[in-house]
């Protein structure tokens, strides 16, 4: 294989890295691969195409709080000063910084001016999207961006991780809601993913898209109050969704698994082999003792 | 380079079940010289195969395979024919019809429907080995409706001591469960009157599962002996398999996000500790 394609291959294991695992996966393919210089260079890109995708979170120097990695989070080539390093907003403590994707560090951390006609509606989403992480999540973190550009359309995303490698598992909640306030729009997505590795390979992985109509009354409210009912919505939406994956599950239970095997026979007994031999056979009964005795040493 | 096959068994212990074919096909490709050892080592989803000269259904893994061949256990034959196949000795290959009727018999009481295979090969210290393999797939018959398959990849060797008959039994069953959803069934919705709401979404619960057992048995045919194994074994994993594809993957979700107000639950655990303090005092 041409060292491009052990690249490309390398790079795509590591897209499929289960939550939590990536160092895992990454040492793996290091030792299939066996050729550090060319990784070094290759899987940079993966990476962070990796970490953009997972909503990975990174600590912001100076505060006590995380931001998340993403699309939204990446500042555009235009509002950064001079060449050079992409640059990654952390919209809560209006800083922007250098992040680098092996280490998973901010760094050179600089004031972020954000426009100001958007800045009271993002703060009161950020603020009502807070309040909901503590009430609904173990764990969550979550950024609010305002499009610098385009005005009342904001994004509000939503990560939550646990990981469990002495027990086998990790899992990862992710949510985004693109809200717009143009079109009265809220477009939401739901991702759920979970590894289950003891003695086994098992995964979960879940897709779900809402799109909410807002209700013109919440569009003309306060940022403030906006934000509170915006994320009500969002309160409802998502939790009636983790009962509609019991649903999901019980079904799945209920039709699939069930009709795939049955937990005993229609008789409600287990089989009677010698009956089940006897019925078929006959004859290869005696045929059979005979293979297992010519066998013995 | 021993811990290279490890490495890359990590890796597939990780990757997403789903994709096993295309990322086994990746790492042979990587490192060519050792896709014997991951063929081995690997579980793959079985594939079905028609016999051409009885016409019936068989499974096709790297047991039943010889170069790009494989045999089927009802003929005998390989497809692509070839000239000089392995197949078991006469008495083995006895031995293997008998087998693969009684699994057959075994498959319809389980799994009323399916395809089963059983291979036998001859080891060089005089025993033998085999592999039972079960597969059933279910379709959806409308999109809504969820699909599904589930594969049983029984591999024993036997070794005879004295009176007894010890076997090795190493066990996987891959279950794969997906259900897509979308608001056009969704009644409830309706009834709220969200026209302008829409949501759709799909769930996958996959993966394989293996376990190991070392059971002894009086000598009675290998045919009783073998089946009773495998379906005691196969009581054990549904068993195993529906705790953790429905009860553990369904804990970690709700370790992750809880539907009920945590801030609600810690303000009465602080109520609590105060009202506990204020009785003690």
């Amino acid at each position: 294989m041409e060292s491009h394609e052990r690249i490309q291959a390398a790079c795509n294991f590591l897209l499929q890295s289960p939550p939590g695992e990536i160092n895992d996966v990454l040492n793996d393919v290091r030792n299939i691969i066996s050729d550090d210089e060319l990784l070094q260079e290759g899987i940079v890109p993966a990476l962070k195409k990796y970490n953009l995708a997972q909503f990975i979170t990174v600590d912001i120097p100076e505060t006590n709080h995380q931001s998340i990695i993403s699309e939204a989070a990446q500042l555009s080539a235009d509002s950064q000063e001079g060449e050079g390093q992409e640059r990654w907003l952390d919209p809560r403590s209006k800083r922007s910084f250098v992040f680098d994707h092996m280490a998973l560090e901010a760094s050179d951390l600089q004031r972020f001016e954000p426009n100001e006609s958007f800045e009271p509606f993002r703060a009161a989403l950020e603020k009502a999207s807070l309040k909901y992480l503590l009430a609904h999540f173990h764990d969550g973190v979550s950024s609010v961006f305002s499009n610098q550009t385009t005005p009342n359309r904001f994004i509000l995303q939503i990560v939550a991780n646990k990981y469990n490698p002495t027990n086998f598992w990790a899992g990862r909640w992710r949510s985004e809601y693109v809200v717009n306030l143009n079109d009265h729009s809220v477009q939401g997505t739901i991702l759920v993913n979970v590894h289950y590795y003891e003695q086994g390979n098992v995964q979960l992985s879940t897709t779900h898209s809402i799109s909410i109509a807002l209700p013109p009354g919440i569009v003309t409210a306060s940022p403030e109050s906006a934000g509170t009912k915006i994320l009500a919505l969002i309160q409802t939406e998502e939790g009636k969704y983790q009962t509609s994956l019991n649903d999901t599950y019980h079904e799945m239970a209920e039709k699939t698994f069930k009709s795939l095997r049955r937990a005993l026979p229609m008789t409600r007994s287990k089989l009677d082999w010698e009956k089940v031999l006897g019925y078929k056979l006959g004859a290869e009964l005696s045929s059979s003792k005979g293979a297992f005795a010519t066998g013995s040493s | 380079m021993a811990d290279l096959v490890d490495s890359m068994l990590d890796l597939m212990r990780r990757l997403p079940p789903t994709r096993i074919e295309e990322n086994v096909a990746s790492l042979i490709g990587i490192c060519p010289d050792y896709a014997d050892d991951l063929l081995g080592s690997v579980d793959q989803p079985l594939q079905l195969k028609t016999d051409r000269a009885t016409g019936r259904e068989y499974l096709a893994c790297d047991y039943n395979r010889d170069g790009e061949s494989y045999r089927s256990p009802w003929s005998n034959e390989y497809d692509p024919p070839l000239e000089d196949g392995t197949v078991p000795t006469p008495k083995l290959r006895k031995l293997e019809i008998s087998a693969n009727e009684a699994f057959d018999t075994y498959r319809e009481m389980y799994y009323e429907g399916g395809v089963s295979s059983v291979y036998l090969w001859d080891l060089d210290d005089g025993g033998f080995a085999g592999v039972v393999l079960l597969k059933k797939t279910m379709t959806p018959s409308a999109p809504n409706e969820p699909s599904g398959s589930w594969d049983s990849i029984h591999v024993f060797e036997t070794a005879e001591r004295g009176r007894q008959a010890h076997y090795k039994l190493t066990s996987t069953v891959m279950l794969q469960l997906t259900m897509k959803k979308n608001d056009a069934e969704d009644d409830d919705r309706r009834a709220e009157g969200r026209e302008g709401w829409k949501c759709d979404g799909e769930v996958t619960l996959g993966g394989s599962m293996t376990r190991q057992d070392w059971p002894i048995h009086d000598s009675s045919s290998h045919i009783t002996n073998t089946g009773k194994m495998i379906e005691e074994m196969e009581i054990k994993m549904r068993n195993l398999l529906q705790e953790v594809y429905f009860g553990k993957t369904r804990d970690i979700i709700y370790d992750l996000r809880s539907i009920d107000d945590l801030e609600k639950t810690r303000r009465q655990r602080e109520l609590q500790k105060e009202l506990v303090g204020f009785i003690k005092r």
